[in-house]
């Protein structure tokens, strides 16, 4: 079996040590070794942006990126905005406001996405957003609401906090 | 029914969803979330040719990998789909003597996770010897080049039909035209791939199944059919999960050997579909193609349909239904749609071939035959040199024919078809748009307009999430007086435990947050067909209105005797009973619950000890049709061949609404569907059977930036049935396709084209306009 090495990878703020085979998928280990579910794997292939996880604040896909070379990073899954239902972040409940999410599967990397782009553009127009999310499959709810709500974000007062 | 039960309080809310809160923190559970020590993972070997006999397979090196537990072929799970009983073949859960699609399952490697068993399926070697595939719809129901099965014809499915009189009416029409249209392969693509973990109870020796599906009792229902088991020792779980589409409603090969493994080396095992394997393996849809002719007169009334519906199925039917027999069937009772057509004649032929088993995706029959039917009707306008949306006035059912019985003898109750169409030419205001469509044809602009009507069977006896015509509730009311609902509702998206909460909550008298709704466990839900046919709404919630309204009647005699008041004047809400003009003379529901359970001395004669009951709601009609308008503009760049949607509408009549925020994401979701399907998702062949289109960069799914604003309306004619309700999941994708495409028709007619293949991809417009 493959030799396994030591990393530490800083997720949330917090720091997790695993040990993990070089070939390990980062999502994987997000989710299996560390137990956070809230990241998903919709096709491995780089496209449909389940995984998107935050890299040092930019949107990365988890699926393409192996563990080991993940150790130094900033990294924020969906877990590190808010995991309490009683204290939503602006977008998470701007997200349940404006009926952004059907079944789930997308909503991680969809509000993650959302994080980054806010963060960066905090009034981004509506091209903005599609253009930003143009990474991220939705296959339930045609996009539409999930780009209300993070329209309403941006106009709203609310900060986004990550 | 009391007054206030019938001034709903939350239904017909905008009611946020109650399922939201754990999915936006990331705190749900789907299956492959399940995790317990010692769980082991399955990888399949898989077929990479489309036909192709087995001659040797060498197992060992996979045998001796690391981390391999077993390896599995068709020797240790001779379990065949299908036992040769309703169709003349059975589809063995691994194949053994001959393969029949690419992807189709040979060995399954059972090891400590899924990374060393891919590693040790790479270590499989199988010899083959490869056979001529058959590979063309046509050519295969005419035998040629050969049979798929040489035990059973490849047309496994044949049915005529034509009302009395057809020939005599069709031939003596005025004008006749004919096409053949053409939708090509395509496929649900949830975005959570399908998954499946089995694990034995060690108390108890049951079986608990995970799947990830939308009906719970059909899962176990199939496990205990092909694998022995009763159904008191299995116990199905639905966790989260992550879009169904139809795709999810079929028990796979997959499902059978994860469960026979977890039973044979009693250790849990799960397997998740990566996207390769879903895209081969996960059933595919809508591979028909219609030869269809219309006769019409002069005045652009149409006299009749005539269509050979042709649908290739795959090598095997999907178990337990084929989608091909489901698409084509439907379509050729509903091909007629909203309109007053005197005669049909249809043939239907499904026939095998060496291609991924067809099955179920939203719409199912629906998005096909719109496109057939839209698709006439456009044509005889275009032929008649008269305004499509006039044609479909002079043929539209009227208000007074409702019962209304088509010419294929279905039965509609009442809709909105006209009233729908002409909300939606309103909203695109349709005069102007013809105006700036002229304008811009003279700046070498092509913009184009597409109207689909549509109507949706709904609420079936019988549908793609099995053959029961109910559902079941089981209410209880706590003893601290809160509700407790279970349901056996398979859903993947569609907020159940929001609607059908909305519903109890009115009836019962309760706040909606004091009703919890329980789905997805056969454990706790009494038999239910699950989620599938646009059914949930309407005979789910029919369920749920019943169930809370005998629930309600049972509150009401309690708390009369109670009060000592008549049952006719006490008042239930918010929690509370109370006498009719003495709101002082009340007992809070929690009040009533410890009567019911604890001082069970104090319930009046005839009145069982607790609260709870199953009840069960059947609709006395055997379909009810929910119907609408999609109208869509798209402008096409005659030099890319790229098409873009401009504007789109809907005005949608579902009956009573339950939550219109939550139909709305339906139609919303619906209509993207439906851009993907006219303008992007095609499976493709090779012309060995290889399907090329194997990632999701090659099966294109539609973005953000691709879909464009949606414009919503809501008509309401109530359904006959419980609360008015009727179905609506799949009146989205049954509308968009056939709009979508009628507005590239309409933007490209100066070069005189007309769409009769879904997708259209821009290589299609440079033909037309290149021509
Ligand atoms: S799972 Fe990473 S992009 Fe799809
Ligand atoms: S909500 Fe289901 S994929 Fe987006």
């Amino acid at each position: 079996m493959a030799t396994k090495t030591p990393i530490r990878l800083t997720i949330n703020h917090e720091s997790y040590d695993v040990e993990v085979e070089p070939r390990w998928l980062l999502s994987d280990v997000i989710r299996h070794q560390l137990g956070l579910i809230g990241t998903h794997v919709g096709c491995e292939q780089g496209v449909c942006g389940a995984c998107t996880i935050l890299v040092d604040g930019k949107p990365e896909r988890s699926c393409l990126v192996f563990a080991v070379q993940a150790e130094g990073a900033d990294i924020t899954t969906v877990e590190g905005l808010s995991t309490d239902p009683q204290h939503l972040t602006a977008l998470q409940e701007s997200f349940r406001d404006h009926h952004a999410l059907q079944c789930g599967y997308c909503t991680s990397g969809m509000l993650l996405t959302a994080t980054a782009l806010l963060k960066k553009e905090p009034h981004p127009t509506e091209d903005a957003i599609r253009e930003a999310l143009s990474g991220n499959v939705c296959r339930c709810t045609g996009y539409q609401f999930i780009v209300d709500a993070i329209l309403a974000v941006a106009n709203g007062s609310k900060e986004v906090q990550e | 029914m009391t007054e206030q039960a019938m001034r709903p309080q939350f239904m017909g809310a905008r009611v946020k969803r109650v399922e939201d809160p754990r999915l936006l923190t990331g705190q749900a559970r789907y299956v492959d979330d399940i995790e317990v020590p010692g769980m082991l993972e399955v990888a399949f070997v898989r077929s990479p040719h489309a036909a192709a006999k087995i001659l040797s397979m060498d197992l060992e090196a996979a045998r001796h990998a690391p981390g391999v537990r077993a390896v599995w072929t068709f020797e240790d799970c001779p379990v065949m789909l299908w036992q040769r009983d309703t169709y003349e073949v059975g589809q063995p859960v691994l194949a053994h003597d001959e393969v029949r699609y690419v992807g189709e399952p040979i060995v399954a490697i059972i090891a400590e996770n899924r990374y060393l068993a891919e590693d040790a399926a790479e270590l499989v070697t199988i010899r083959y010897e490869t056979k001529t595939p058959v590979l063309d719809m046509v050519d295969a129901i005419a035998e040629s080049p050969r049979r798929v099965h040489p035990e059973a014809q490849n047309v496994f499915f044949h049915k005529v039909y034509a009302s009395k009189g057809f020939d005599e009416a069709f031939n003596a029409a005025e004008h006749h035209l004919s096409e053949t249209f053409r939708t090509t392969r395509q496929t649900a693509v949830t975005l959570e791939p399908r998954c499946t973990a089995a694990m034995l109870d060690p108390a108890s020796g049951r079986m608990t199944i995970y799947a990830s599906t939308q009906s719970p009792h059909r899962v176990r229902s199939d496990m205990c059919e092909l694998l022995g088991w009763d159904e008191n020792q299995i116990r199905v779980i639905v966790p989260e999960v992550g879009g169904g589409f139809g795709m999810k409603a079929n028990t796979y090969p997959e499902d059978i050997i994860v469960v026979s493994a977890a039973q044979k080396l009693r250790k849990p095992v799960k397997w998740v579909s990566d996207r390769t394997e879903s895209l081969l393996s996960d059933v595919h849809a809508r591979d028909d193609i219609h030869e269809a002719e219309v006769a019409f007169n002069s005045d652009g009334k149409i006299v009749g349909f005539r269509d050979h519906l042709m649908a290739d199925g795959g090598a095997y039917p999907a178990y337990p239904f084929s989608g091909a027999v489901g698409e084509t069937s439907l379509a050729s009772r509903v091909l007629t749609g909203p309109y007053d057509i005197p005669y049909i004649a249809t043939t239907i032929d499904c026939t095998y071939s060496n291609k991924t088993p067809l099955g179920a995706y939203r719409g199912v029959w629906g998005p096909i035959a719109s496109f057939v039917q839209e698709g006439l009707i456009d044509r005889v306008a275009r032929a008649l040199g008269k305004d499509p949306a006039d044609i479909r006035r002079i043929n539209m059912i009227r208000p007074d024919q409702f019962p209304y019985r088509n010419s294929a003898g279905m039965v509609y109750d009442q809709g909105s078809y006209g009233e729908s169409m002409e909300e939606a030419l309103k909203l695109v205001d349709y005069k102007e748009f013809r105006r700036r469509q002229d304008t811009l044809r003279h700046e070498g602009r092509y913009v184009g307009i597409g109207i689909s009507v549509f109507v949706e069977p709904t609420a079936m006896a019988s549908s793609e999430a099995g053959s029961v015509g109910y559902e079941s509730v089981f209410i209880r009311i706590e003893p601290t007086g809160k509700v407790t609902a279970a349901f056996g509702l398979g859903p993947t998206g569609q907020g159940h435990e929001t609607t059908m909460a909305q519903l109890i909550a009115d009836q019962v008298g309760v706040n909606f947050e004091d009703v919890v709704i329980l789905h997805g466990d056969t454990d706790s839900a009494p038999f239910g067909g699950g989620t599938g046919g646009s059914r949930s709404g309407p005979i789910g919630g029919g369920a749920a209105l019943v169930a809370g309204r005998e629930m309600r009647a049972r509150l009401v005699k309690l708390a009369a005797h109670l009060l000592e008041a008549g049952e006719e004047d006490i008042e239930l809400g918010a929690g509370k009973a109370w006498v009719a003009g003495v709101p002082d003379r009340a007992m809070t529901i929690k009040e009533l619950a410890e009567v019911a359970y604890t001082h069970v001395k104090r319930i009046p004669e005839g009145l069982p000890i607790g609260l709870e009951l199953v009840a069960r709601y059947q609709p006395k009609r055997a379909v009810s049709f929910s119907n609408g308008t999609h109208i869509a503009e798209v402008e096409v760049d005659v030099l890319s061949g790229l098409i873009r949607v401009l504007n789109y509408v809907v005005v949608n009549d579902c009956g009573r609404l339950i939550n219109p925020m939550i139909v709305e994401g339906q139609i919303q979701g619906g209509v993207a569907q439906g851009i993907g399907s006219a303008f992007l998702e095609s499976l493709r062949y090779d012309e060995h059977g290889q399907l090329v289109t194997t990632s999701l960069m090659d099966y294109l799914l539609p973005e953000a930036t691709e879909v464009p604003r949606i414009t919503t309306r809501h008509l309401v004619t109530p359904s006959e049935g419980e609360g008015g309700i009727k179905g609506m999941g799949e009146g989205s994708l049954i509308g968009a396709p056939a709009a979508l495409v009628n507005a590239v028709s309409d933007a490209l007619a100066p070069f005189g084209a007309m769409v009769r293949q879904l997708p259209v991809l821009p290589n299609d417009v440079l033909d037309w306009v290149n021509a």
